[in-house]
């Protein structure tokens, strides 16, 4: 299997958390999100998430093995892998980001990952 | 929490263009005016909740949802095409309004589960689909919120 680009891995570790944050949703018992998602749209939660578990894996493969293996390390005792810096902040730990980091061109062009957590950043306008 | 304040004219478009499901996917992503690699991620996580089972609830409506980490807080959109879309609606029929729901996945507000549910019912008025297909400008579509879901 081919690696993904710099660029794509960021991307894959993006969708990767989008959908880890469904599974939590359609998991979780008597939640709100999997009554919405059963009672309105007529989804049953289980085959859902175990369809996105297996997207998970394929895309977790695709990594590079270096990112691989610190997802997967911060993936065994964390929900969130990929957390949103917003005005400075990694949302993951709170702590503020090196404006180094945050104050490049643009910071998502990189994979970069928090230097108090070790969580991957993206950062939101 | 009134839906006709988590709208605003600017992300409601009464003339959708596209005509395949994907494209509009992408339509209604662009009224939220977010960067191009955000569009693409919000755009693949809506694909992928629509491979689940389509958001098409019936009656020619739509609620295309999902949580995603390229917004920083509840954003939605509204759309509309007149001559509709196939978009693999749970009545087979296609598709006129689409309601875009898109959250942060950690919200302090906690809007989006309530938002979604409520987008839902005010769905199921008898009325609405007919009324949303009547309206005229974006304005209108807010006072219809306001008289339909207070």
């Amino acid at each position: 299997m081919t690696a993904l680009t710099v660029d794509a891995q960021l991307t894959a570790l993006l969708e990767i958390q989008d959908m880890r944050a469904k599974v939590r949703e359609l998991r979780e018992d008597s939640g709100v999100g999997r009554l919405v998602e059963a009672d309105h749209f007529g989804i049953d939660p289980e085959v859902a998430a175990d369809t996105l578990e297996v997207r998970i894996a394929e895309l977790v493969a695709e990594l590079a093995l270096p990112i691989r293996r610190r997802y997967e390390r911060i993936a065994g005792h964390v929900h969130r892998v990929v957390v949103p810096v917003i005005g400075g902040i990694c949302y993951g730990c709170f702590v503020s980001v090196p404006t180094a980091t945050a104050g490049e061109m643009d910071p998502n062009a990189e994979l970069q990952s928090c230097e108090h957590c070790g969580r991957f950043l993206y950062f939101l306008p | 929490m009134r839906l006709r304040d988590l709208f605003t004219a600017d992300v409601v478009k009464l003339d959708l263009q596209s005509e395949a499901k994907d494209d509009l996917l992408k339509e209604l992503v662009a009224l939220l005016g977010l960067d191009e690699k955000s569009e693409a991620i919000l755009f693949k996580t809506l694909k992928r909740r629509e491979n689940l089972g389509s958001t098409g609830i019936g009656r020619g409506i739509a609620i295309p949802h999902c949580r995603s980490l390229v917004v920083n807080r509840l954003r939605l959109a509204y759309g509309r095409k007149p001559s509709g879309v196939d978009f693999n609606a749970i009545d087979g029929a296609p598709v006129h309004n689409f309601f875009l729901i898109v959250a942060p996945p950690l919200e302090v507000s906690n809007q989006y589960l309530p938002v979604l549910g409520k987008i839902a019912q005010f769905a199921k008025d008898s009325e609405v689909p007919e009324r949303l297909l009547d309206l005229d400008t974006a304005e209108q579509f807010l006072e219809l919120l306001d008289r339909k879901a207070p």
